[in-house]
């Protein structure tokens, strides 16, 4: 099929180089043998191929170049993370680089920054950050995780859930309730008092449970004291970093299965000549280039504006949008294969099993739609 | 040029000439209803932007075209397309003589001559090429029989373009000529066709043995098909315009408003979603516009934005009938708080044929199976 991104989108050459380069990365396990071989494995990816990243430079992609990053725009971002989301790529770059590397960066402990930030781009040292307390809420605030202040520091007891690749994680940004207010912490994963445990998502990955009791944190280790503040771009940012992921899932999936259509033959035909798939086919495609369109806009927004109302409703409208059709797209491209789709041999199911997770996680199309109306009508 | 000073330019004149009773009217305007605003066009240099300077038109590129009409969209403009000025303009100027060039273009321009178009027939719609009114050379005369539909605004024009049948004998699209035809001849009687919402938009045309001079032929015998073709360039984006499903949308929330559904969590969550429908094309629509902006072309990829948002138009006059209740089924408008009035039903009906003029979403979906998709015929 046509590539329409070379066709009819003019790229700045900073944006062609991330992409070329991020492709040429993730392409070298095109026919996803390696992500095979990690499902269910701890930690879920290959440090070499992380440390290649890292000189790559792309574990510092939002960092500023004193903690040793790039300092990319969003619009050259999401061309790095489409091409990790077109591979399904199981390496923690979106927790780690946009939302790890944010929650410290955007915070106000510039002692940690300078300490952490260029371990962290240097593949050194890795975050997660554990802000989630209940199934399907997307409340900032934290509650069930308490922070009780001491002289010295905070003692931390409670537990997180969904943290996305807890399992190389050498410590955790958590948000807890100290006071009146959700501030946030760093702590170590080797701290006393901490134990995570594993839950296997459908995609062979993993959402870690993080449980704290009585863990104590020294008073230098607080991250933020406006903590809702400063989750709230964090993760808005990773919102729009994970629909890049999720626009790249969608439109490898669709690449794919066009190819196999043209090639699969019944009645005497290749099956991509008949209509009925045809148009369904070309239902997906629409889908695919309406998700990059709201893409392209939305980096544009974060990279223009900090306004906080404006960078949520554009969240909002990119998150619902690729949540809703990467699961549309990869279940019809399970459809336009038959049974062989439905086999665990076949890589399409890969795709489903990948779009679902990115799609759940930071909020679902529900969740953001209902978000976006509100945002929408409260302007 | 700069953009927001054009864009300023043309609402100062739309507020200053337009009528304000003709703004967001319920039903599409006429060209003959709206003649003293076309003449007031005419005479600012503004009725024809697409054509080049030297024939009278703006010259504008396409992505100032688009700016231009999405200005007179933002003002309620909403009068029917003027045939002469959008398709036969065009053609006359690559494919006519010097003498129909003379003659034709400065009278499209002042509204002397109102154009329709006669290409459809009842045989031959998604199949245009299938089209079977012949013409056959007589002496100084081609001598026309057959019979034409969907023919917009037969009955207000003075004279048809149509496509004409000049050799059987031939594959399809190559026995086709283009032929300029005056509505008065003898021979020719127009019927018109009740649409659902009641109104008469569409004509049939017969002709029984009408006699067009041979002079009245544009390009060459036989050329028809190629040069009917040549005007699906880069006005097709205008038809994915993210406008005719954005006033109906604005239509359904004035309508929840006034029937208090609007808080209502089920009403507000299908509302959303459809407004992100539409403004989601917005955003496709800005990426394709960008293309012309920066004087690239498109090319079939273009077709997605028609297809998406006449379907999402559809969606949103689908649930303007449903929050209307029963007032949705009474034949009559039903009044806003906000002064207008809404007839819920007809906007319903009047957006099915989006999908369907301009080559059927079907068939846009089989130009894109091929052309992009690139998957087998």
């Amino acid at each position: 099929m046509l590539d329409l991104q070379s066709r009819i989108d003019r790229l700045t050459e900073e944006q062609q180089m991330i992409r070329d380069s991020a492709a040429s990365f993730f392409s070298d396990d095109g026919d996803l043998k390696g992500i095979r071989a990690q499902r269910g494995q701890q930690p879920g990816y290959r440090d070499e191929r992380w440390q290649s990243m890292a000189e790559l430079g792309w574990l510092g992609l939002m960092l500023p170049e004193e903690y040793d990053g790039m300092n990319l725009k969003f619009s050259e971002i999401i061309h790095l993370l489409e091409q990790s989301g077109r591979f399904l790529s199981p390496e923690p770059l979106v927790s780690t680089a946009v939302m790890g590397a944010g929650a410290l960066l955007h915070g106000e402990n510039d002692v940690c920054k300078s300490e952490y930030l260029p371990k962290l781009a240097a593949g050194e040292w890795k975050v997660a950050v554990a802000w989630q307390e209940n199934i399907a809420s997307m409340s900032l605030e934290a509650e069930a995780v308490t922070a009780k202040e001491t002289d010295d520091g905070y003692v931390v007891s409670g537990k997180k859930l969904f943290i996305p690749s807890a399992g190389g994680a050498d410590a955790f940004v958590i948000s807890a309730k100290a006071g009146g207010r959700t501030i946030l912490l760093l702590v170590n994963k080797e701290a006393e008092g901490v134990s995570v445990e594993f839950n296997e998502r459908v995609d062979g990955g993993f959402f870690g449970t993080l449980s704290l009791n009585n863990v104590v944190v020294a008073k230098d280790r607080v991250i933020a004291t406006a903590g809702v503040a400063t989750l709230e771009r964090v993760i808005e940012e990773s919102r729009l970093a994970v629909s890049a992921e999720l626009f790249g899932v969608m439109a490898r999936a669709l690449e794919i299965t066009v190819d196999y259509i043209k090639q699969r033959e019944q009645f005497g035909r290749p099956i991509g000549s008949f209509q009925a798939l045809q148009h369904r086919a070309v239902d997906t495609f629409i889908l695919v280039e309406l998700s990059r369109s709201v893409l392209i806009q939305a980096a544009k927004t974060f990279d223009e504006t900090e306004d906080t109302a404006a960078r949520a409703k554009a969240a909002s409208q990119v998150k619902a949008r690729c949540s809703d059709a990467a699961l549309q797209v990869t279940k019809s491209c399970i459809q336009m294969h038959g049974g062989i789709g439905y086999t665990d041999e076949c890589n399409i199911g890969l795709y489903l099993k990948k779009a679902m997770v990115l799609a759940a996680w930071l909020g679902q199309a529900t969740f953001h739609r209902t978000r976006y109306g509100e945002l929408t009508n409260a302007a | 040029m700069n953009e927001q000073a054009f864009r300023n330019e043309v609402r100062e004149f739309l507020k200053a000439n337009f009528p304000e009773k003709w703004r967001f009217p319920a039903h599409r305007l006429s060209l003959k209803e709206t003649h003293d605003w076309q003449l007031k066009l005419y005479e600012k240099g503004w009725a024809a932007p697409s054509w080049p300077k030297e024939y009278g038109g703006m010259g504008l590129p396409p992505y100032e075209q688009l700016v231009f009409q999405e200005e007179f969209d933002n003002y309620g403009v909403n009068s029917a397309p003027n045939m002469g000025i959008t398709m036969l303009g065009h053609l006359l100027i690559r494919y006519g003589t010097e003498e129909q060039k003379a003659f034709y273009l400065p009278k499209i321009l002042s509204c002397e001559i109102r154009w329709c178009q006669g290409y459809s027939e009842p045989g031959a719609g998604s199949d245009l090429a299938g089209l079977r009114t012949a013409a056959v050379l007589e002496g100084d005369h081609f001598v026309v029989n057959g019979q034409k539909i969907w023919t917009s605004y037969a009955h207000d024009a003075d004279m048809i373009f149509l496509l004409v049948r000049t050799n059987k004998d031939v594959k399809k699209q190559e026995g086709i000529s283009f032929l300029l035809a005056d509505m008065k001849s003898p021979g020719i009687t127009i019927k018109k066709i009740k649409n659902l919402t009641g109104n008469s938009e569409f004509c049939e045309v017969f002709f029984d043995n009408v006699k067009v001079p041979k002079e009245n032929i544009v390009g060459k015998i036989n050329q028809g098909w190629t040069m009917a073709k040549s005007l699906l360039g880069a006005e097709r984006i205008t038809i994915g315009a993210p406008k005719i499903a954005r006033f109906p949308l604005k239509l359904v929330k004035q309508l929840a408003m006034d029937n208090g559904l609007f808080d209502d969590p089920v009403f507000k969550a299908r509302y959303t979603e459809l407004t992100l429908d539409v403004d989601d094309l917005d955003a496709a629509f800005i990426r394709f516009a960008e293309v012309l902006r920066r004087g690239d072309e498109l090319g079939p990829e273009v077709s997605m934005l028609k297809i998406w948002i006449t379907e999402a138009a559809q969606r949103v006059t689908d649930m303007l009938v449903e929050v209307g209740g029963e007032a949705s089924v009474l034949d009559a408008p039903v009044s806003l708080s906000d002064g207008g009035s809404v007839h819920p039903a007809n906007q319903s009906f009047s957006s099915r044929p989006a999908s369907i003029y301009g080559g059927t979403n079907e068939i846009q979906r089989n130009i894109l199976a091929k052309a992009v998709l690139q998957l087998p015929g």
